[in-house]
């Protein structure tokens, strides 16, 4: 999905402005990583791009749609198309992980017969082959981050959010989570992540590799390209 | 995902939701059971007065006493006449001969007649009417009273008028007071649903923040209310028919009373099934209206 943002401003009820006539876009197909301290408006920007916070101004199109005025049926339409790994969207408490990852198959109109063994596969590359029948509350915080994870891109979006989806994650999962990052960007999928994380920077620009990574800054209110685009691609 | 995949979802997910808010599940049917036990006595007694006034319709037949001067043309003429119109089951003649017979089986009237000498009565029909046209023989009556030859016509209008018109009373005093039971009902069980829709509502914002079409997200829980109506239902079924089974017992050693409960079985099942359907309609109302709350709809 194309992402184009122009003179975007955000304004909290508290006062408090998050973005300042900010200009943000996205290729389809590209990845885009988001870095900035705490409260600086990056999970504001995620949810914004993911149709959950209304721009106070500025112009928002996404998939060349202005998803603010969507009616209900074509926004959740569109959603379907979208995958958020948001820390406030949980896994359902009633459900198992493998019950929490087919049901958003089912969401998002993506259920088919062989998902069972393309979750045993997932679940196993992540590390998690033994927790496939477990309840969310018998995980830790990071294993639970980590199924949130697999859930939003298990059916392959067209457009992934990730807000700080490293947060919690040790090192070794955390590596895990964005070569599924990296593969889902190599399929198609535009990918949009946001940390706070400045270590994260040299790292994933190792493990990018041919891949081709736009890293922004999010600063002040405003968003900056922080560098050329890593990787050789393009 | 194609419709018989939609619809399973959501049975399995209206199932899973009764027994995870089990408590409030149980809170639910017992209203529903409260509320139709109270609509089964309104309905049960409308049905009880209809049945009654059908088999008094039954029997509606029109008595026809001719002059003492008509003869046998005259009578052919008038049952030509009655056999010809659509709202005549039968005629039977009964010859003033015939009726004093029967008249005689009272040994006190048979004294009477003695002591009169001669034989007072005149030949008269018994006329069985359809009951569909119970209601509309004023004209038939009209045309047969005007008939020089016929001195009285008799029937149980008025009596039929009477239990018609309790009959109607009682189907408007039922309506008004079962329209009141199940409002109130509706308006408990709508209640109910939203707290169990609020002990959920974080299940509510991450359907909808996935972008779960409205079938997804409202199916389980109209599907809950379905089946929450029906369990009260069923739970009505079974008590009014063990009720009934026991009332038939008891009443029969009081001189017959048992006659009141003695509707066909296809009325008792006919009502069964409408207190199943009111149940269903009310559970669905129900988790409906609960759906359409302000703070609900904010969620989604």
């Amino acid at each position: 999905m194309m992402i184009q943002a122009f003179h975007l401003t955000k304004v909290h009820s508290s006062g408090v402005k998050v973005l300042d006539d900010a200009y943000f876009s996205a290729e389809e197909g590209s990845f885009v990583a988001i870095i900035g301290e705490s409260r600086t408006g990056k999970s504001t920007l995620l949810k914004m791009l993911g149709g959950e916070e209304k721009p106070t101004s500025g112009v928002l199109r996404v998939d060349h749609l202005d998803i603010y005025n969507l009616k209900s049926a074509e926004k959740h339409k569109w959603l379907c198309d979208v995958g958020m790994i948001f820390p406030d969207l949980k896994l359902f408490p009633d459900k198992t992980v493998q019950e929490n990852i087919e049901f958003i198959l089912q969401v998002k109109g993506a259920a088919n017969e062989d998902q069972g063994e393309a979750i045993a596969k997932l679940l196993s590359r992540a590390g998690l082959g033994s927790k496939a029948q477990s309840k969310p509350k018998d995980l830790s915080s990071g294993e639970q981050r980590m199924v949130l994870a697999l859930r939003a891109m298990i059916f392959r979006p067209r457009l992934l959010l990730a807000d700080d989806p490293f947060q919690g994650l040790d090192e070794k999962a955390a590596s895990v989570l964005f070569k599924f990052l990296l593969e889902l960007n190599k399929a198609g999928s535009t990918v949009v992540l946001s940390t706070q994380q400045m270590s994260f920077w040299g790292e994933a620009k190792r493990m990018a590799g041919e891949a081709s990574i736009l890293w922004v800054k999010l600063e002040h209110g405003k968003i900056h390209p922080l560098e050329e685009k890593t990787g050789s691609a393009e | 995902m194609n419709f018989i995949s939609r619809f399973f979802f959501v049975l399995k997910e209206g199932f899973l939701q009764i027994f995870r808010t089990r408590g409030l599940s149980t809170a639910v049917i017992v209203i529903v059971a409260a509320t139709l036990i109270q609509l089964s006595l309104f309905l049960g007694i409308s049905r009880v007065l209809d049945h009654a006034l059908g088999s008094a319709r039954e029997k509606f037949e029109m008595a026809l006493f001719f002059t003492p001067s008509a003869d046998a043309s005259d009578r052919k003429r008038v049952q030509d006449l009655l056999n010809a119109d659509l709202r005549v089951a039968s005629v039977k003649v009964v010859t003033k001969e015939a009726a004093l017979e029967e008249f005689r089986k009272d040994p006190e009237i048979d004294r009477m007649l003695q002591a009169l000498g001669e034989n007072p009565l005149t030949d008269s029909f018994s006329v069985m009417l359809r009951k569909e046209s119970s209601e509309n023989l004023d004209d038939l009556v009209e045309k047969l009273k005007s008939d020089p030859k016929i001195e009285e016509v008799s029937y149980g209008k008025s009596e039929w008028e009477a239990v018609s018109n309790i009959t109607r009373v009682v189907r408007w005093v039922g309506f008004f007071l079962g329209g009141f039971v199940f409002l109130t009902a509706l308006f408990i069980v709508s209640n109910t649903l939203s707290i169990a829709l609020w002990a959920r509502r974080e299940d509510l914002v991450l359907l909808s923040r996935m972008g779960a079409p409205t079938w997804m997200r409202w199916g389980p829980y109209l599907w809950e209310g379905v089946f929450q109506g029906f369990l009260g239902a069923l739970m009505v079924v079974v008590f009014l028919e063990a009720v009934r089974h026991g009332a038939v017992v008891a009443l029969k050693n009081y001189g017959g009373l048992d006659v009141i409960l003695a509707l066909p079985s296809s009325e008792w099942w006919s009502l069964y099934m409408t207190l199943v359907l009111l149940g269903m309609i009310l559970g669905s109302l129900g988790a409906f209206l609960a759906l359409q709350k302000k703070w609900v709809k904010e969620l989604q």
